[in-house]
């Protein structure tokens, strides 16, 4: 039975090595990349440059490509064909909502340092609590 | 020994305002130096011409408010308290700038007085309330007007300051005369100098905006403690922050690490002149400002606003096509599905552009920013209330 893993990735180095994680192990199963658009700066300017362009589609497009990117080309270093969904906002709530279309969550066990910390606390323990599929955290 | 003291006191307050001009040059001239409409040193130049002058004229009552309002008995700003007071809001801006956490300098300096009034027994609740008022209107006020200028006249203010050009310089100094003039160089149009003029002038009104709230921050616990008279540590504490503004500016504005000057253009100039007005306006009335809080406020009803703005949507998703891409609810349009015209969509079809602003995380975002000051109020607390030097 192929299973749907939905893998969050930001283009950090822990949610690289998650990625590589679920490659290596969920290899035959269905992944899907998923990356949370508008991270939180110190003055909120990032998701109001965002807010700003004409065409936010395409911004938004345009930055999560920039994710993917690397992502995908990990993924086909090992042969795996993978999905991508974009989400807006919080990551923790987005990545909970998205992880009802999947059987199972991989992600890193994000410790970043105190300034994300305090930005967006620790999303992957907010994931682990609330998501309705089993989690599994990479360190 | 007292000279001694004096003289540490009045270092200490020089650092506080050579950080002063170190941190808001970048703000307040980033935008007009990356349009390379100025120069480095004309920038840091103009800092420190619109700072005095915006200390001069209303940063003194400020200085008032912080040096001999807030506290009920002013013998409490001892020399030795002072300095102590001093440190704690340079300690307390270092550790924020080192971790990467913006905060109000003004606020912290608030929260350092605070804390040794407490401590002291003798802080001027009355005082204290009308300012931590302010701190919750004056952000309020912040963000609406931000929200409505985002939502209905953003698009209107981008075309006119549309100002792409990145052939340097756009004003050239003619120094053949006696005197030197600044002349358009040839290329230049009209429509392009209006947009220069417009940088500079909002750069300029930063930087006196700046100079009327933080003034207080340096030199208010020293004339306070009545070491100083108001207006020579005035200009003591200018060129303090000149000397920051010509030297370790320089950076700031290269890196342009604030997130207000990465804002689009148009963005820039449309939170600094509404948080520099709502800061002058503070400390005309003697409040210690909180920028950082307010320009935060502003930039996210600025964005809220023109992310919400009732106009209809361009046309389905474009999207790479060898990636299926689903954004949340922005694709709830089928890519085949017939475009609908102009105008004929219901407000609530628009790609959801405003959930980059989550409540919960604005909330947060203003919370860190509190950190640094409360930081320095129960460290300022503790120390004056228990450490031997500054303890009873």
């Amino acid at each position: 039975m192929t299973r749907r893993v939905l893998v969050p990735v930001d283009g950090s180095e822990l949610a690289t090595r998650a990625l590589e994680y679920a490659l290596d192990v969920h290899g035959d199963d269905e992944l899907t990349l998923l990356y949370v658009v508008g991270e939180a700066s110190s003055m909120m300017g990032s998701a109001t440059s965002l807010a700003l362009e004409d065409d936010v589609d395409e911004a938004i497009a345009q930055e999560a490509q920039e994710v993917f990117g690397p992502a995908r080309e990990l993924a086909e270093e090992y042969g795996v064909e993978v999905g991508a969904e974009i989400g807006l906002g919080k990551p923790a709530s987005v990545i909970v909502e998205h992880a009802e279309n999947h059987d199972v969550v991989v992600l890193g066990s994000h410790s970043s340092g105190l300034r994300e910390r305090l930005l967006v606390g620790n999303v992957a323990t907010k994931v682990v609590r609330n998501a309705p599929v089993p989690v599994t955290g990479v360190r | 020994m007292v000279s001694a003291l004096v003289i540490g006191g009045l270092l200490v307050a020089v650092f506080v305002g050579f950080n002063v001009g170190g941190s808001t040059t970048g703000p307040a001239f980033g935008p007009a130096v990356g349009a390379k409409a100025l120069s480095k040193p004309a920038a840091a130049g103009l800092m420190t011409i619109f700072f005095f002058i915006g200390a001069w004229t209303l940063g003194r009552r400020v200085v008032d408010t912080l040096g001999t309002e807030l506290v009920s008995q002013p013998g409490i700003f001892t020399l030795e308290a002072s300095i102590g007071v001093l440190f704690f809001i340079g300690l307390a801006l270092f550790v924020g700038n080192y971790a990467g956490v913006p905060a109000s300098t003004s606020m912290t300096a608030v929260g350092a007085i605070a804390g040794l009034g407490l401590a002291r027994n003798a802080l001027n609740v009355a005082v204290m309330g009308e300012i931590a008022i302010w701190w919750v209107v004056a952000p309020i006020i912040g963000f609406w007007v931000s929200l409505i200028i985002g939502r209905y006249f953003y698009a209107r203010l981008h075309r006119r300051v549309a100002m792409e050009r990145s052939e340097p310089p756009l004003v050239e100094v003619d120094r053949s005369g006696a005197i030197p003039v600044p002349r358009t160089e040839e290329t230049t149009n009209r429509r392009e100098l209006f947009g220069v003029i417009t940088v500079i002038t909002i750069g300029c009104l930063m930087a006196f905006s700046s100079g009327t709230s933080n003034i207080a921050n340096a030199i208010a616990p020293l004339v306070g403690s009545g070491v100083v008279e108001m207006n020579p540590a005035i200009i003591l504490g200018c060129v303090a922050v000149g000397l920051g503004a010509f030297t370790i500016a320089r950076r700031t504005l290269e890196t342009m690490g604030s997130d207000i000057t990465e804002l689009p253009l148009t963005a820039a100039i449309v939170v600094a002149s509404v948080s520099a007005t709502l800061v002058i306006f503070l400390s005309a009335i003697g409040i210690p400002a909180s920028f950082v809080v307010i320009a935060t406020v502003s930039i996210v009803g600025l964005g809220w606003g023109r992310a919400t703005r009732p106009v209809s949507v361009q046309g389905a998703m474009s999207g790479d096509s060898d990636v299926q891409v689903s954004v949340g609810g922005l694709a709830a349009d089928d890519p085949d599905e017939e475009v609908p015209a102009i105008g004929e969509e219901e407000a609530a079809d628009i790609p959801s552009a405003g959930d980059l602003f989550d409540p919960g995380t604005t909330v947060r975002v203003i919370a860190m920013q509190n950190l640094v000051p409360l930081v320095g109020t129960v460290s300022a607390y503790l120390a004056f209330r228990f450490v031997p030097i500054w303890g009873f």
